[in-house]
């Protein structure tokens, strides 16, 4: 075991920094969808011309073939720079393209990789619906098949960045019939087409990020389907791997950033005299150590094995947890000037309320302690 | 950058923990069998990183963590850390000393059989060279005996990886013991019938467990990366070692109370193996105890 880099993982680590000290936009991100697309679109596609995006992507798709512990370099030095969020480009970058390249067809790989690197093309995730959330094999929007096409009736909700993106990973019922994981399929829907509605939803936060997407005879190629018809659920499940498998690179530096800035708060204020509050700091400075000894043991358990491992879902709800226990602690020590907060703020009351959504989105806290208790522990499905 | 066992880690690991089902069950952590030191010394693990034997901090951790989920003496943790830093002066088992202010009264933890003393302190280690002749009383661990004995002279290491190292070690014995508690209450969760099927069919039950496995799987990450810290030599060792014994001892607390819930009424006996983890949790927090203010310095 050891904790250090190879020279050459070195290099590359002062080629990220290097690249990111003079790149790192000084303008800040707008928090609302809408007014970030450009943002995120043209950040995306600096990425890209510098070779940075898709770093352990295939060269053939646009990415740049490199090892996964390079990539995790790469994210490290990327909070370390204060680099923006992605936005709306997390769906492509983090799951929709990661799901193509390992499901889809040389046609759909060929024709959307590259662009989801460029930030041309922005994704969107169509699986949760209004009776189909914790059970996603619930689903009920179907597409009848009609020659070469699907025709898609149906509602999806919660779909994050839908009125900006241009595709979307949609899950569908395409056997008439079916129950539960048979008979769906997952199929690059274009979110252009006609018969889609879109109602935007608002979050307690102020932003408008999620909505609620109607299809209305909506027709999508069946060439479209990606890993072939009535094996969504397989496809869908490599989705969310890939979805709860990521995020936490990058979160695990910026935690560090984050206690850092509290304990530094709290000496400031005054706060840190209180003996809880120094325990909790003290607490959490723990935990965010450990949230990167477990990223990096599970990062060489991946180089390893080939595989996350079976602890892969512990970071998954130990960094959401974490990640809430320090949005608190943050509005804590604002005192009661947290009580100014009015939408369009984007300060720690905004990341708190945000901050619901980790424990939430994805695949809840419960639904992540049943994944725990059954395939790590053994215990039987409650399910 | 690797923090998975090699094969050669993986392979001690197993043995480790196929030697100490046959040779020390938890279950019969307050019946040790006299010769069992004899054993334990012969075994290795009394002086795994002692100079000479080329072994590094990792791999001991991680023989620890075993011989941890066993309940294994807590005298090994004195013994391997006197034989890292002390080259001669005693002989055989070591047992440990609380940390305590010269010239009062020091708790030592498993006398039995002891030629010498060794007492952690945040600063240093410090050795007693003096026989096992003093009477022996309980502590809660219903494994571990304690006496008391008057400071005397010692001798003392300052080199700083030194209490580090009995600390890591100490960390390594709460991962075994929270993992033990973790095993334990999966079992019993799939084992036990209620209302006509497992109790760890019922969600209330199964997230107990699950946070059990966060806990203890969150402290052993950290305890790998502390090792490597305390081998590499790093400035900031002390204090990934601290945040390792904190969420350890945590999780060896936490587990142990979770255990019990688990069990329900049998959990709660003296017959029953449960509380066992438990009492050893409460012990090892006061085993080279983490530094609260050290979390909340700044990083070197
Ligand atoms: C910010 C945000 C962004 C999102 N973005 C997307 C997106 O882009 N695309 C998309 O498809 N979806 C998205 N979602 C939806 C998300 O995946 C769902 O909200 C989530 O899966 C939970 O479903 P639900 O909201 O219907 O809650 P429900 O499933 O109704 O759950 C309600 C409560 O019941 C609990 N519960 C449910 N079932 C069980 C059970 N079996 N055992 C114990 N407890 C249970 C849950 O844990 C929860 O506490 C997003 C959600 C949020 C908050």
């Amino acid at each position: 075991m050891d904790i250090g880099f190879s020279p050459e993982e070195m290099r590359f680590r002062d080629e990220c920094r290097d690249w990111l000290q003079s790149n790192v936009p000084l303008e800040k991100r707008p928090i609302d969808a809408a007014d970030a697309i450009g943002f995120d679109k043209a950040w995306q596609r600096r990425l890209f011309d510098a070779g940075w995006a898709g770093i352990n992507w295939p060269t053939a798709y646009g990415g740049r073939g490199l090892s996964i512990v390079q990539q995790v370099i790469w994210l490290e030095e990327y909070a370390k720079a204060h680099a923006p969020w992605i936005g709306a480009n997390f769906v492509g970058v983090n799951h929709g393209g990661p799901t193509l390249i390992l499901n889809a067809s040389e046609a759909q790989k060929s024709y959307h990789l590259t662009r989801i690197l460029q930030g041309e093309a922005i994704w969107c995730q169509g699986f949760s619906e209004p009776g189909a959330g914790s059970d996603l094999a619930s689903i009920k929007t179907r597409g009848r098949i009609e020659g070469d096409e699907l025709v898609v009736n149906g509602s999806k909700i919660w779909t994050s960045f839908a009125h900006v993106a241009d595709w979307q990973e949609l899950v569908l019922r395409t056997e008439e019939g079916s129950q539960r994981h048979a008979g769906l399929s997952w199929a690059i829907c274009d979110m252009h087409a006609p018969g889609i509605t879109i109602r935007p939803i608002r979050k307690m936060s102020g932003q408008t990020e999620f909505a609620e997407v109607f299809y209305d005879d909506v027709r999508i190629p069946l060439s479209n389907v990606v890993g072939g018809l009535g094996n969504g659920w397989k496809v869908a499940m490599s989705t969310l791997s890939f979805e709860r498998g990521t995020g936490f690179i990058a979160e695990q530096v910026r935690a560090g950033q984050e206690i850092a800035e509290l304990i530094a708060t709290a000496r400031a204020n005054g706060m840190i005299r209180d003996d809880g509050i120094a325990d909790q700091l003290a607490q959490m400075r723990a935990e965010v150590a450990a949230l990167r000894a477990m990223t990096y043991r599970n990062i060489s358990e991946v180089v390893r094995t080939g595989q996350p491992g079976p602890e892969a879902s512990v970071i998954r709800l130990f960094t959401a947890e974490l990640g809430q226990r320090l949005e608190r602690m943050a509005v804590l020590l604002m005192g009661e000037d947290m009580i100014d907060f009015a939408y369009g703020d984007d300060n720690a009351v905004q990341d708190y309320l945000r901050g619901f959504a980790s424990t939430i989105a994805g695949g809840t806290a419960q639904i992540q302690r049943d994944i725990i208790g059954e395939r790590l522990l053994g215990l039987p499905k409650s399910r | 950058m690797d923090l998975t066992l090699n094969d050669e880690q993986e392979a001690l690991r197993t043995a480790t923990a196929d030697w100490c089902r046959d040779n020390m069950a938890l279950e019969d952590a307050r019946w040790r069998a006299p010769g069992l030191w004899a054993e334990l010394e012969a075994m290795g693990w009394t002086g795994m990183t002692a100079p000479g034997m080329d072994l590094d901090h990792a791999t001991e951790a991680v023989v620890f963590c075993e011989l941890g989920r066993s309940i294994a003496p807590i005298g090994l943790l004195s013994t391997a850390a006197a034989n890292r830093w002390f080259a001669d002066g005693f002989a055989g088992k070591v047992a440990l000393a609380l940390p305590a202010d010269e010239p009062g009264d020091m708790r030592v933890l498993d006398p039995g059989g002891s030629a010498a003393v060794l007492m952690w302190q945040a600063d240093k280690l410090c050795l007693f060279v003096t026989p096992d002749d003093a009477p022996h009383a309980p502590t809660i661990d219903l494994s571990t005996d304690q006496c008391r004995r008057s400071w005397t002279v010692s001798v003392q290491s300052d080199n700083t990886a030194a209490p580090l190292h009995l600390q890591l070690l100490a960390a390594a014995y709460a991962v075994g013991c929270a993992d033990a508690a973790r095993d334990m209450a999966a079992d019993y969760a799939k084992l036990r019938q209620q209302f006509d099927r497992p109790i760890g069919w019922f969600q209330a039950l199964k997230h107990i467990c699950s946070d059990m496995a966060v806990r203890a799987a969150v402290a052993r990450s950290q305890l790998y990366y502390a090792a490597c810290a305390l081998d590499a030599g790093h400035a900031d060792a002390a204090f990934h070692i601290s945040a390792a014994k904190r969420l350890a001892d945590q999780a060896a607390l936490d587990n142990g109370r979770a255990n019990i819930q688990v069990h329900g009424g049998i959990g709660m006996t003296d017959e029953a193996a449960p509380h066992l983890c438990l009492k050893r949790a409460h012990l090892l927090q006061f085993i080279a105890p983490a530094d609260a203010a050290l979390l909340l310095k700044d990083p070197v």
